[in-house]
């Protein structure tokens, strides 16, 4: 074990622990936990994430404390949709992935090499997904210190990426506020040139109304949504005191409707 | 064939020829705080302090080829059980004891093959001072653990002398800056091959200190911060 490496190409992490990159088709008709909308919205000085509580199988919700944002080091934040039990295993998958990587090469993976880890652990994931089972759908966003940028990137369940630019939702209720995304910026201006309290309040709003236009959505009342902000100095909740203020400013403006 | 003897003689042939090669290294010290776990040392081009996982770190004098091998293989044991268990299953006892030690007795035993020469200390982090946990680890495989503080160095008297210092300056509580003083005199104090009051020259010429440290009190996912003096 201790003896001499000659061969020096960096071991994939995937080899060490014998993480399968490519999953058999899964035996039809067992109905998995999903988590359901998230979204990535771009504010000045780096990228919020949200995502609504409620993970559901079927028609049954089965939890309303679902921990959607997860942090894969501290410029790189995924917010998950789909499979709950595919996604967070894959989530630890690439957290080890890359903190394996830093410490055996001492430098960080770079931005392409960490998005290209998930579009392959999602191609992985296909054969069972096309079964309709363990499909799942990442919005990362991440702090590109190389060059100083943020970046928010959405992905097809195929492993295919998009860049987002300022905005990345996935989960049911995501394409009922791709529309209200581009309403809010064209009429209060690009989001990476808005303040944190104003961009919080504008992706509550869209969490609400994914939640009134999709079932599987849970809403704001219930239990506050995940939070979480990643900057240049890293990643942290959004504060809840800030968090509690912004949802009572946007549950009153939804009172207007009723 | 092999007598008894021989052996004997082999054996302690390679252990004469492993300490006369460490003896010249740069010692390390590490040291508890408050503030987190600090290794502490000189080095000239190449690293010497290195983070293994979450909670884990290492610096060891010896072969640079060596180092790196006993590096990777920690590394590589405390990523395999922090996947397949959990982050906080991985302690510096069972890397040290079960991944390193083993190989480590038996490549020395073992006199068709070259051994390894290396002197190793390895620091946990965990949530006060007075848990984190210091192991050292030599050439033939033996392992000791160190509560506050630890040190290794080329020779036994220079760690003797080294760990006498400490046990009259050091203090859980001490500010970092006040411990980096600290250990920079320690080391001072292990460098001092011939005990005559001043650090080897050898030892200080082009060399600059290495801090490895563990923040105790950080939120972010990686605790590790690796810095250099002037």
């Amino acid at each position: 074990m201790l003896s001499a490496r000659m061969n020096t190409a960096p071991k994939s992490f995937a080899d060490l622990v014998g993480f399968p990159q490519s999953l058999g088709p899964a035996k039809p008709g067992i109905a998995d936990t999903h988590g359901t909308t998230v979204l990535a919205v771009r504010f000045e000085g780096g990228i919020l994430n949200l995502g609504d509580r409620r993970a559901t199988a079927g028609n049954y919700i089965m939890y309303d404390r679902a921990e959607k944002v997860l942090a894969l080091d501290d410029s790189t934040l995924v917010a998950i949709s789909g499979s709950f039990a595919r996604s967070v295993e894959i989530a630890r998958y690439l957290k080890h992935t890359f903190k394996y990587y830093a410490r055996t090469q001492l430098q960080e993976l770079s931005l392409s090499g960490k998005l290209m880890e998930v579009t392959r652990a999602l191609a992985g994931n296909l054969s069972m997904a096309a079964e309709g089972i363990g499909i799942f759908v990442p919005v990362v966003s991440a702090y590109d210190s190389s060059n100083d940028s943020f970046g928010i990137y959405m992905y097809d369940a195929m492993g295919a990426k998009f860049d987002g630019g300022d905005f990345g939702a996935a989960g049911s209720g995501s394409e009922r506020v791709r529309g209200v995304f581009d309403y809010i910026q064209r009429e209060k201006g690009a989001f990476e040139k808005r303040p944190l309290k104003d961009v919080l309040c504008d992706g509550l709003t869209m969490l609400d109304i994914a939640a009134q236009l999709d079932a599987a959505t849970g809403g704001l009342e219930h239990a506050p949504p995940i939070a979480k902000v990643l900057t240049k100095d890293g990643i942290s909740d959004v504060a809840p005191k800030d968090l509690k203020e912004a949802i009572q400013t946007v549950s009153k403006n939804a009172g207007g409707r009723k | 064939m092999l007598s008894p003897y021989d052996w004997q003689e082999s054996v302690s042939q390679r252990a004469q020829y492993i300490e006369n090669r460490l003896k010249g290294g740069s010692p390390i010290v590490g040291l508890a705080i408050e503030e987190g776990t600090l290794l502490y040392t000189y080095r000239r081009h190449v690293r010497k302090i290195y983070e293994i996982y979450d909670r884990l770190m290492f610096s060891a004098i010896g072969q640079q080829a060596d180092v790196e091998a006993m590096r990777v293989t920690a590394i590589d044991f405390a990523h395999q059980e922090g996947f397949a268990r959990s982050e906080s299953d991985v302690t510096i006892g069972r890397v040290v004891g079960f991944a390193l030690s083993s190989p480590l007795k038996r490549a020395f035993g073992d006199v068709t093959t070259a051994p390894f020469v290396i002197h190793a200390l390895f620091a946990e982090m965990a949530d006060a001072p007075k848990n984190d946990l210091f192991m050292t680890l030599v050439y033939d495989g033996d392992f000791t653990a160190h509560r506050n503080y630890a040190v290794a160095a080329g020779t036994l008297d220079a760690e003797k002398r080294m760990a006498e210092l400490l046990k009259a300056e050091y203090r859980a509580d001490m500010p970092q800056a006040e411990a980096l003083k600290l250990a920079d005199k320690v080391w001072r104090v292990g460098a001092d091959l011939d005990a005559n009051g001043e650090p080897d020259p050898e030892l200080l010429e082009g060399s600059h200190p290495e801090i490895g440290f563990l923040d105790r009190a950080s939120n972010r996912e990686r605790r590790f911060v690796l810095r250099e003096g002037r």
